[in-house]
């Protein structure tokens, strides 16, 4: 199963805003429109897995986490991101995992 | 073509009859014209669907036709039974069923294609009328072709039963049924399994079963194991996997058979079939390993596969049968052969990446028993973990040079992409571990450094390396009494290398934090960095390694500064980095510089930067070209990340925190920041630049940046400026405006605006900077959606924090007003999202700014027609949560108003899209009227309009549609 979680970045933005204006000007069904939005969910899930190698180290102190819908939430507080040369402080960070056997 | 042009010219008036199928089909298959294959797609779409399709699809499907035309008939037929099916009377079932297994037992030894078409067809019409009208399909389908008869061979008529019931699951699964009547099939086809396994175990094991038969039983099996059925029942069948794994033809099937049936979720009940297949498993070895000598990698990696699939999926089972634990050791062994597989990834072999998962579940399983058992597995498993490190170690070696240098760039970023996932694993296994694993690298390391009788390769004290740096990259190592030793050790590499260097320069990276607790250490690692630093190989390493050092340990490097410093002037000056690198590098001497005393920071702000200055001035003189453009933008760039990190104002309050003697604390200067005499100093020279790059944007946005930097670290410190800055700003903006320059202003307007002595240039900055703008927008803002994007967030910055700037009489509220409604409809999605801020800012002004009060009860009804044709589809569906706000802000500050407004506008016929009803549009200003708390619910109720409005209510692309 592809998680439908990237819809909501710029790139799934962008799509969905075009796949809107093909429907609303008729040139497409909405069918065929979720059928393209399935095809990008499924890219973008194979794409990240296997195609993405960067890492960020992070620390910060755990607020509250939950597992629902298998589905990790964490909230952090006063979070430390170290990139290769970059720290970037913040105070609350939200991270939304899916649970990854389920995504095979 | 006659015939093309027939269905090319009018593709609907022709009938759908046999004969014009086959005429459509031709014309898609050959015709060179692709518009002419693109119709008769269309048209042949049209036909497979129509009523007639019924009649057709049987005379397609006639021996005489071609594969093509048989194939479209069969397919046709599926399309009919799978989603048309209500339209067969309920009385014509059993005859559909007998013609398709009179038909499949026709192509039973015809066309393959078509016979996998009509199965699925059969399929199809099994999963409709199972399990009330059709009970017992399985049995009747077994039955009827193991029926002689019709000519057909024996062999013919068993795979095409074979096919049959491989499609039968697959069909189910992806079948699109309600979910009542999905759970209610997956029970019957369950029940079915108790036909279907004697059958598959009968063929699997008959001697002279042919190769192909054995292999379409094993892809069935496969096929219907994905169901869930029970692991218990199919065990026999997964035996009779294991013998047909030495045949070739059959592995691979084998294999996914195999794998399918362990990996289903609900095998771990079955623990006693579990356990029973622990020695089948380990039987494979010996299989294994022929096939490693050998190079096979298929075999190799299938039989990987299928150990790992065990291992995987049923750790936690079969780590608590405590009484088989010699058998689970034995296969945990056979994985630990896996990952450790001869030859390099990805070159000489694959499959170890299968089997690092494997590694964190066995240790997540471990860790979650309780205590007293958890010490009881440990006293197993950690030398297991232990061989595991040096087994993750030794396949992350490089390989040789010369084989290194004989790989291709993918292969390559392949294996650093590997080494990473080894890296992972490893800090994941020291959870386990502990200190213990950093001293059992350590004194391997020790030992391979200090062996004067054999020479150890550069790639086995990389690969040592490699593994504590990616311990000590994200674990705290500060109690680990290992570290002094090892950089002891570092300094007797000889570093003959450029990867070997590089892992040392981000090993010494790592350790930055627990240098900042041992800084006595510092004196030993950094001739080593300042030496790398000069090497352009090494650059990437060395300047991040730097910085790392400079953040944590600044307050006990000010005896290095001048060395460090010094050796950075040279480094630049010699341009051996890259740009990015120099960035980090002046952020690194910020650091750096912001702990010593103003006087020294001064004295070496200026050493550093007098070279550049000077150049700058020189570049000031020239004609602006491309090349000293560039050159102009680098120092403007140095300048600004200097400025990011030279923070004098942390000094106080971080050396307070930390428990380092008050030795290091530097008293807070009185006077000036440094940074703003620098600053102040260049100002003439930066204004000299800017008046010859005046229309570049890129220029203007690098002295922006250096301000805005600066404004950021220095906050109220900044303050000297503000006046000489807001002069340069106002001229920048009113010579060519940027959008950069308004970002900066709204910062002062941020940071300043407040203050009483700092107002009045602020104001007149702002209200230059507005008027400027609103010329613009008479000129026609639509090439500049950057700059209204940021004059719609000055605007709110300046609503928010002194609304006072809209008082102003040389404010022309009611033109910043009417840009705001311009913006809106900018197709930019930034720009809208802006402006409904800016408006959200506005409207609760009504209450205390009369300019604003009067121009929205004025205009107001303009900005929720606006509003409105956003909403009616005018604006992109992920900006409605924005505009729902802007009408919540208007039903909370402007309701008598809002109430008027909304049925005037709405009054408008086909307004604002011509797919909503009177009543729906009243059911919409009823619910807005409502709302005046519940801001989410508004959202809501937007959403909902907006899909009406769009055709889009109620389809299932936009219940998916997840915003």
């Amino acid at each position: 199963m592809a998680y439908q979680l990237y819809r909501n970045t710029t790139l799934g933005n962008s799509l969905q805003e075009s796949l809107d204006e093909l429907i609303q000007t008729q040139q497409i069904t909405p069918q065929l429109a979720l059928q393209v939005l399935l095809q990008f969910d499924k890219a973008i899930n194979t794409a990240l897995a296997n195609r993405v190698r960067n890492r960020v180290n992070f620390k910060g102190s755990l607020n509250t986490y939950r597992f629902c819908d298998n589905v990790w939430t964490f909230v952090l507080n006063d979070v430390e991101f170290r990139e290769v040369t970059d720290l970037v402080k913040v105070d609350k960070v939200k991270i939304v995992l899916p649970h990854s056997s389920t995504t095979e | 073509m006659e015939t093309s042009g027939r269905i090319a010219t009018t593709p609907d008036a022709l009938d759908f009859t046999v004969e014009n199928v086959e005429k459509g089909l031709h014309q898609l298959y050959y015709d060179p014209n692709i518009e002419n294959k693109n119709l008769a797609q269309k048209w042949l779409m049209q036909a497979q669907v129509s009523p007639q399709a019924w009649q057709f699809c049987w005379a397609l499907l006639s021996p005489d036709k071609v594969p093509e035309i048989q194939y479209f008939g069969a397919s046709a037929l599926h399309t009919k039974i799978s989603r048309y099916w209500s339209d067969i009377p309920s009385d014509q079932y059993e005859t559909l069923k007998t013609q398709l297994f009179s038909q499949i037992a026709c192509f039973s030894s015809g066309s393959k294609m078509v016979l996998t078409r009509l199965c699925v067809a059969l399929a199809s019409l099994a999963l409709n009328t199972m399990p009330e009208v059709w009970p017992g399909a399985v049995p009747e389908m077994v039955r009827v072709f193991q029926e002689e008869g019709g000519g057909v061979d024996g062999r013919a008529r068993c795979l095409a039963l074979l096919e049959l019931l491989t499609v039968l699951p697959e069909e189910f699964q992806t079948s699109r049924m309600p979910q009542y009547r999905k759970g209610q099939v997956r029970g019957a086809l369950g029940r079915e399994w108790g036909s279907v396994c004697p059958l598959l175990q009968q063929l699997l094991r008959q001697g002279d079963s042919p190769g192909a038969v054995k292999s379409r039983v094993l892809r069935c099996l496969s096929s219907w194991v994905l169901l869930d059925v029970p692991l218990s029942e199919s065990e026999g069948l997964v035996e009779d996997c294991f013998t047909a794994l030495p045949d070739p033809e059959l592995f691979d099937t084998a294999v996914e058979a195999i794998v399918n049936a362990i990996s289903q979720p609900d095998s771990q009940r079955y623990v006693n079939t579990l356990l029973k297949l622990v020695p089948q498993v380990l039987s494979l070895q010996e299989q294994l390993r022929e096939a490693v000598q050998n190079g096979d990698m298929e075999t190799s990696h299938g039989i990987c596969r299928i150990a790992v699939a065990l291992g995987e999926n049923h750790s936690r089972a079969l780590l608590e049968q405590v009484e088989h634990w010699q058998g689970f050791l034995a296969l945990v062994n056979m994985i630990m052969f896996c990952t450790g597989i001869p030859g390099h990834y990805p070159v000489n072999e694959t499959t170890s990446s299968l089997t690092l998962t494997f590694w964190y579940t066995l240790q997540d399983d471990i860790m979650s028993f309780d205590c007293e058992r958890q010490a009881v597995y440990l006293q197993v498993y950690r030398p297991v973990y232990f061989q595991l490190v040096d087994v993750l170690l030794h396949k992350a070696q490089f390989p040789s040079d010369q084989e290194y240098a004989s790989w291709s760039s993918d292969e390559k970023e392949q294996f650093r992409i590997y080494r990473v996932d080894i890296s992972d694993t490893l800090m994941y296994v020291y959870e386990m571990l502990g200190a213990e694993l950093l001293s059992n690298l350590y004194e391997k390391l020790g030992r391979i450094l200090t062996n004067t009788e054999q020479a150890s390769s550069w790639q086995h004290t990389e690969a040592l390396l490699y593994g504590f740096q990616s311990i000590a990259e994200t674990i705290d190592v500060n109690y680990s009494d290992v570290i002094p030793g090892l950089i002891g050790l570092l300094l007797r590499i000889n570093i003959n290398n450029v990867q070997l260097a590089d892992t040392v320069m981000f090993t010494i990276g790592a350790l930055a934090e627990w240098l900042a607790d041992h800084p006595v250490m510092l004196s030993s690692v950094l001739p080593l960095v300042l030496q790398a630093l000069g090497n352009p190989d090494l650059s990437i390493s060395s300047v991040s390694t730097l910085k790392k050092i400079c953040r944590e340990c600044k307050y006990d490097l000010p005896p290095y500064a001048s060395n460090i410093v010094a050796v950075s002037r040279e480094v630049l000056s010699k341009q051996i980095h890259k740009t990015s690198q120099c960035m980090w590098l002046m952020q690194a001497l910020g650091f750096l510089l912001s702990a010593l005393h103003v006087e020294e920071i001064l004295r070496n702000l200026h050493s550093l930067i007098t070279p550049y200055i000077q150049q700058l001035e020189k570049l000031a003189d020239e004609t602006p070209n491309p090349s000293n453009k560039l050159a102009i933008i680098h120092i403007l760039g140095l300048l600004s990340n200097l400025f990011t990190t030279l923070d004098i104002s942390k000094q106080e309050d971080e050396s307070g925190e930390s428990t380092a003697p008050p030795v290091k604390t530097a008293p807070l200067p009185p006077g000036p920041n440094p940074v703003v005499v620098v600053l102040q100093q260049v100002f003439a020279l930066i204004q000299t630049v800017l008046s010859k790059w005046l229309n570049d944007s890129q220029v203007v946005e690098a002295v922006c940046a250096i301000f805005e930097k600066s404004v950021k670290t220095l906050l109220h410190d900044f303050a000297p400026m503000v006046s000489q800055l807001s002069e340069m700003l106002g001229q920048m903006y009113s010579t060519i405006p940027q959008a950069s320059a308004l970002d900066l202003t709204r910062q002062m307007v941020h940071i300043f605006a407040r203050e009483t002595d700092h107002f009045p240039p602020i104001k007149a900055l702002f209200d230059l900077v507005t008027s400027v703008t609103l010329s613009i927008f008479q000129q026609g803002p639509r090439d500049h959606p950057d700059i209204v994007d940021s004059f719609m967030q000055l605007q709110a910055q300046a609503l928010k924090r002194k609304p006072d700037l809209f008082l102003s009489e040389s404010l022309d509220v009611k033109a910043v007003f009417h840009c705001g409604l311009l913006s809106l409809k900018f197709p930019e999605a930034p720009t809208v999202k802006s402006t409904c801020l800016f408006f959200t800012e506005l409207l609760p002004r009504c209450s205390d700014v009369p300019p604003v009060a009067r121009v929205v009860q004025e205009n107001g009804k303009l900005l929720l027609q606006a509003v409105l044709e956003a909403i009616g589809g005018g604006s992109s569906r992920s900006l409605m949560e924005q505009f729902a706000e802007v009408l919540f802000s208007l039903n909370k500050h402007c309701f008598p108003l809002l109430t008027v407004w909304l049925k005037e506008a709405l009054q408008a016929q086909g307004f604002p899209s011509t797919r909503v009803t009177t009543e729906q549009k009243d059911t919409f200003t009823q619910q807005i009227l409502r709302e005046r708390v519940n801001k989410r619910r508004m959202k809501d109720i937007v959403k909902e309009f907006t899909l009406v409005c769009r055709g889009l209510h109620g389809t299932e692309y936009a219940a998916e549609y997840c915003l």
